[in-house]
């Protein structure tokens, strides 16, 4: 489903490159961890992945296109769906809102979008109460679940997270990557997550490691 | 249109910010409303300047040219003299026959003294001439001859009003008949039918009263000190005057005003009129000079209040555009958000537009009810201080800043017949010609009113601030690199 093709990326000097000939596939249905150290540049790989920003060589191939190709505005806002490690939801807006508005600006439409929402967020666990309140009234593990939810209403086909349990317990670490286990295997979705715990990692189906600038699975 | 409902989320949830940009644009706004009702109030002022002008040409003496010929005669002899011409009647009567011409009125002046009577003294003149008031001998009563009182422009102009008996018309030709001021009438205990006399190089005249007048004016119509109160002029026939001026003066008027039927007509009449004068010697002229002064006022008023306008509205786009500025760093998060989402960077900037849009409607209502007092406020203010620096005073009627207003154009030396200003916005000033000053009003009401259309051009103004700083905000959001939000966090 989606194919990373002879990927390099560096900041500031070609000779300081974060990574380069990367070759990597992501299947759809399956869970995907990427792990390494901090600052190794996984973060940077998702946004490539994510089409926030574009590799300095190789390519990025969407179901076989290349995403330059399919328009990266419109890449982002068909086809995936990013869950970041904090700052994901709208602050003004409640639970309910902020799936609403992703659905409206993804065009994800479904039969009683309101009803349809609600039923994400009770999934997982989000009262009725809860999402007419404003998201800031929220808990972390609790607006972590919004941005799952609001992940599984849209219909891109390919869920990225940057360390989406960062700012979790063990419990609701356990929980969420669970979550993100039901979209790859009940929704049939290519979840990727970049994470630097290993428990989270265990989780996932498949698990590369960048370290000393290469990828590898694990 | 989604960013339309993230704009109404964003504005009603985060309530304090909203109040603090509807408070500032509401600032901006009121400023634009100020500039521009005091510009639309100079308009109407001159409009009504202009207006009530009316339709009348006045023929006299050429002044310029008689001026002219004072300064070439100078070289030769050591004294001066400037030698101005009294206007023919039959030139006159040439131009009463053209078409449009409804009627004209002659304008003689002389002076007089008292003699069966008392005439009013003012405070000044006594105290600069310890002797006696009365004795002067350039005469203590101005007697104004003209050929009907209601065509004369301090009746015209509401000045002057009849109280008791009648006014002049042209059957008082050739007669005695006069008007006097009502309190000069109370002083000396006249009224209408009794008979007055006043002499003038030796001579004395009968005059028989028909009709007392009432002067709202402070200033003199005449020179001469023992004749600066308004109540001192004697209305009469102008063949009244000319007599008393001399024999030579007969079938001569200072100068003599025509009322046209039709105003539009005015200067096709004048330059048919001209045609029939010397015009070397003589000058038919629009009398406007009370138009020209409120209108020089108020275009200095207009260009004052546009520029109010342009500052306002650059400042407040500068203003508006830094706090758009500032919202946007206080909001890279929901715009790195909407970015990976795929949201069209124009929708961003458009919610941020909107948002300001919605801001303004509720500035704009807040502006219309404020602007009417501020308006007022401002207009009056200004009108205050630009008439005291032109010849024109102006003063708004009705409001309560009339009164000192009105104050202005009164003579600090306490005139006694001065009297209450009626109402309107009277203009005074000097005018040339042999009459001395002429004092005209114009009645112009200055309304400062929030109309509509006040409002639609506001609403367009506001449109345009909120366009332009959104705009110089706008290169934030557009540069902005959803990655990096994103990972600072
Ligand atoms: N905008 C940038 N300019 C220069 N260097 C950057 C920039 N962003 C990140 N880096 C550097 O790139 C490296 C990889 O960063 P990142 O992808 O965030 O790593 P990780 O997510 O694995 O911690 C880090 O050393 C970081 O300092
Ligand atoms: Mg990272």
């Amino acid at each position: 489903m989606l194919e990373a093709k002879n990927i390099g990326y560096w900041y500031t000097h070609k000779d300081d490159y974060l990574f380069k000939d990367v070759n990597l596939t992501f299947e759809a249905g399956q869970s995907y961890a990427i792990v390494g150290q901090s600052g190794s540049g996984k973060t940077t790989f998702l946004s490539l992945l994510a089409g926030l920003d574009q590799p300095k060589a190789g390519q990025i191939l969407y179901e076989g296109q290349d995403i330059k190709k399919i328009g990266m505005t419109n890449y982002r806002k068909r086809d995936v769906s990013v869950v970041f490690q904090s700052y994901n939801l709208f602050t003004y807006m409640s639970p309910l809102d902020n799936l609403l508005t992703a659905m409206a600006i993804t065009g994800s439409q479904h039969a009683g979008d309101k009803e349809f929402a609600a039923t994400m967020l009770k999934k997982l666990g989000i009262t009725e109460d809860l999402m007419r309140k404003n998201v800031q009234h929220l808990s972390g593990g609790q607006q972590q679940r919004v941005a799952i939810a609001r992940t599984m209403a849209c219909d891109a086909q390919l869920v990225v997270a940057d360390e989406p349990t960062g700012n979790l317990d063990e419990n609701n670490t356990v929980e969420v990557v669970g979550l993100f286990q039901k979209i790859a295997h009940e929704q049939g979705k290519c979840v990727i997550i970049v994470t630097h715990e290993s428990a989270v990692a265990e989780m996932c189906d498949t698990t590369y490691r960048l370290e000393k600038k290469v990828f590898s699975q694990v | 249109m989604n960013f339309l409902k993230r704009a109404w989320l964003s504005l009603s949830a985060k309530k304090g910010r909203s109040v603090l940009l509807v408070l500032v644009t509401t600032a901006i706004m009121l400023f634009v409303l100020a500039g521009m009702l005091i510009h639309t109030a100079a308009d109407q002022a001159t409009a009504n300047a202009k207006k009530s002008v009316g339709a009348t040409l006045t023929l006299s003496a050429n002044r310029s040219s008689a001026f002219k010929k004072m300064r070439a005669s100078s070289s030769s002899s050591s004294k001066p003299k400037l030698k101005m011409s009294s206007v023919k009647l039959s030139d006159a009567k040439k131009i009463a026959k053209l078409a449009n011409v409804a009627s004209y009125n002659a304008t003689v002046s002389a002076s007089v003294n008292a003699k069966s009577f008392d005439a009013i003294s003012t405070s000044s003149s006594t105290s600069t001439m310890p002797g006696g008031a009365s004795s002067s001998s350039s005469g203590d009563i101005s007697l104004s001859g003209v050929t009907n009182t209601s065509q004369s422009t301090s009746f015209t102009d509401g000045t002057n009003k009849i109280t008791k008996g009648r006014g002049l018309t042209s059957s008082d030709k050739n007669t005695n008949n006069v008007v006097v001021e009502s309190e000069l009438a109370k002083e000396d205990s006249l009224s209408v039918g009794d008979t007055i006399t006043v002499k003038k190089s030796g001579k004395t005249y009968k005059l028989k009263i028909v009709g007392i007048y009432k002067s709202t004016s402070s200033s003199s119509t005449q020179m001469g000190p023992g004749a600066s109160d308004p109540a001192n002029t004697i209305y009469s026939s102008y063949t009244l005057a000319n007599t008393v001026k001399g024999s030579k003066y007969a079938g001569t008027a200072d100068s003599v005003t025509f009322t046209i039927s039709n105003p539009s007509k005015v200067n096709s009449v004048k330059a048919a009129g001209k045609k029939l004068i010397n015009t070397s010697k003589y000058s038919l002229a629009t009398n406007d000079s009370s138009y020209q002064a409120v209108k020089s006022s108020m275009n200095n008023i207009k260009s004052f209040a546009d520029k109010i306008v342009w500052l306002v509205a650059i400042a407040g786009t500068i203003i508006l555009a830094l706090i758009v500025i500032l919202m946007i760093r206080e909001r890279r998060h929901e715009i790195g958000i909407l970015l990976s989402m795929g949201e069209a960077r124009w929708k961003i900037v458009g919610q941020f537009f909107a948002e300001l849009v919605m801001v303004l409607v509720v500035s704009l209502c807040l502006a219309g009810i404020g602007g009417k007092f501020v308006g007022d406020k401002l207009g009056s203010e200004l009108m205050s201080q630009q008439t005291q620096s032109s010849s024109a005073t102006i003063s708004a009627p009705g409001d309560s800043n009339g009164g000192n207003m009105g104050g202005g154009s009164r003579p600090s030396g306490g005139a006694p017949s001065g009297g209450g200003q009626g109402g309107g916005m009277a203009v005074h000033s000097s005018m040339g010609g042999q009459t001395g000053t002429t004092s005209a009003s114009a009645d112009t009401d200055l309304d400062i009113n929030v109309t509509a259309l006040t409002m639609v051009e506001l609403g367009g103004f506001g449109l345009a601030i909120i366009f332009l700083s959104t705009m110089l905000a706008s290169g934030g959001i557009l540069r902005l690199q959803p990655k990096k939000v994103l990972i600072e966090s």
